[in-house]
């Protein structure tokens, strides 16, 4: 028998039916908060940490900046990113080749989010049976003021999630003071309720139903498992056949297995499955079945483990491996990968130069019979220190770089425009030529870039 | 151990509306990949930089609404793909079951 875990509701959707998780201590549930509280604080709090005097981690759309601690990437950075998203991807592929879904149970921000929204449920309405009971009770005013309260914590935290994201993308610090004065600006006030709202209905409302309907992973997850890979199993073997007994009789008289069929495991369940079915994909390996059914036979007397993380070799009684080649593989490019974004990241040139063709002219003849070229020339620097700048050019006999010099200074993060004047003497021509501009700084030679342009000149 | 479902076989407590989950169908995977093409669209075009050659204004007052105009017509087209191929999907005849092949090709491409 199935004890009846869910009850209709009036939510989002006509037919929803909604899922009362029981509340389970444990050592998984245990971890699981653990995680919450870590991956949480790092997100609301990350925004308000300095950073030699800005915010630490601000992802600058206005300004095309991306600050992350000492590091300031630009739009020419991009591919870093791509680069990140492909190490995130490999990560995911060797954690789930080794112990199943474990991004899914204790990481991935819709769990995260779910867990704080229904710990907040928890708060108002009680327990799994008192939300329960109350769900079927006719409003009182009671009933009414519980709702209120719940929605209440419910948009706040929304809102607080909403605001804390935009605090990643615009100073989190002016942000705070302009809302406070209701003076935030247009994009500023949609970005917090667009991102406060989905926050408020994919945990409040939408739950589990994201992992089984509108989540790729949990499609093609089971492609990265293999008969070693550490997953959420019952024991059938030990469990089957269940049934009820009288505590202390003998359960090998009544030719019972382990499993008591209390359904304790089913009724603490966020996605509402039987784990005792076999694995399924609606399972996120939160592993609260796990706790509650550890609980029951230490209730009863019984060895745990009756539900556990166990391999499919390993409940067979086979070996287990955690060195395989699947894991070899994933481990190694995760490795070289990461290995070469960090040398590439702490390697990369921090000076750019960008050359110009200047639009009005294509050339001047001065009177001393030279002809001159005008560019504008675009000195980046990304480093974090201010740098002084020489521009030299080479590619023609006798070509004379004539600027506001000696040196150009540029801030750390800043992009100077220097106009340049480029003669060269006319028999030294025959129409055209390709140039190299070159910029290099004064107090560090091996912060130098190049950029090609084209000298134009009378062809006659 | 693990097999994948059709969401037809649910059972009916824990199935979802199909207007729920149509609506979910279409604007979910088409928020993460317009979210991808926004990256990387903006990552190459700077947005007060459009339409600003010759002739101002510019196209987008500031950045934060070429990036947002920009999002959300990538969401948009993208809805609209996905849209489509969930109505195909939906529409199409239902392929033969295991039990329907009586063709030794069909055998062979459906290995078990």
């Amino acid at each position: 028998m199935t004890a009846p875990v869910v009850e209709t509701d009036g939510g989002l959707y006509a037919a929803r039916q909604k899922i009362y998780p029981r509340e389970i201590a444990g050592r998984f549930q245990s971890m699981r908060t653990i995680a919450v509280w870590v991956l949480l604080g790092i997100y609301y709090l990350l925004p308000w940490f300095r950073w030699s005097g800005r915010q630490a981690v601000l992802f600058d759309l206005p300004a095309r900046k991306f600050h992350i601690f000492a590091l300031t990437l630009w739009p020419q950075d991009f591919y870093f990113l791509t680069w990140l998203l492909v190490i995130a991807s490999l990560s995911l592929f060797f954690f789930t080749a080794l112990a199943g879904r474990l991004f899914c149970g204790y990481a991935c921000p819709q769990t995260v989010w779910s867990e704080t929204y229904l710990w907040m449920e928890r708060l108002v309405e009680g327990s799994r049976s008192q939300q329960m009971k109350l769900a079927k009770a006719p409003w009182t005013a009671g009933k009414v003021l519980r709702k209120t309260a719940k929605q209440f914590l419910w948009i706040g935290f929304g809102l607080w999630t909403g605001f804390t994201f935009v605090g990643y993308f615009t100073p989190i610090s002016e942000l705070a003071g302009k809302v406070l004065h209701f003076s935030t600006g247009p994009w500023e006030t949609f970005w917090v309720l667009f991102y406060g709202g989905a926050t408020y209905v994919n945990a409040g409302f939408m739950r589990e139903q994201v992992c089984k309907y509108m989540c790729p992973y949990a499609r093609f997850q089971s492609a990265m498992f293999d008969k070693d890979t550490l997953i959420i199993m019952y024991d059938d073997t030990r469990g089957e056949p269940r049934g009820a007994r009288k505590k202390g009789s003998d359960r090998q008289a009544k030719g019972l297995g382990d499993c008591v069929d209390c359904t304790v495991c089913v009724q603490v369940c966020p996605t509402g499955i039987d784990i005792r079915q076999g694995l399924q994909y609606e399972c996120i390996a939160c592993a609260a079945c796990i706790d509650a059914c550890d609980e029951v036979m230490d209730k009863v007397n019984y060895p745990r483990g009756l539900v556990r993380y166990d391999t499919q070799n390993g409940l067979e009684g086979k070996p287990r491996h955690v060195i395989r080649p699947r894991t070899i593989v994933y481990a190694t490019l995760l490795l070289a990968l990461s290995a070469g974004l960090v040398y590439t990241i702490t390697h990369r040139n921090v000076v750019g130069v960008d050359v110009l063709r200047d639009r009005n002219a294509l050339y001047r003849e001065r009177p001393d019979g030279s002809i001159e070229n005008v560019y504008n020339v675009k000195i980046l620097n990304k480093d974090s220190d201010a740098h002084e700048f020489r521009i030299t050019g080479t590619g023609l006999p006798g070509l004379i770089v004539d600027y506001v010099g000696p040196t150009v200074w540029v801030g750390p993060g800043e992009v100077q425009g220097v106009p340049v004047r480029i003669r060269v003497a006319e028999d030294s021509l025959e129409g055209g030529a390709d140039i190299e501009v070159a910029i290099q700084a004064t107090d560090r030679p091996e912060l130098r870039a190049g950029g090609k342009a084209r000298f134009i000149a009378p062809s006659d | 151990m693990f097999r994948a479902r059709s969401t037809d076989e649910y059972p009916a407590r824990l199935r979802w509306p199909r207007l729920g989950q149509d609506v979910a169908i279409v604007i979910w995977p088409s928020f993460l990949v317009a979210s991808v093409a926004t990256m990387i669209c903006f990552a190459f075009i700077d947005p007060v930089l459009i339409g600003n050659d010759d002739y101002p204004p510019p196209a987008f007052a500031s950045r934060m609404t070429g990036y947002a105009v920009g999002f959300f017509f990538f969401w948009l087209v993208a809805s609209l793909s996905s849209l489509l191929t969930l109505y195909l999907v939906r529409t199409a005849h239902p392929e033969p079951t295991d039990t329907d092949a009586t063709t030794t090709e069909d055998q062979v491409r459906r290995p078990q």
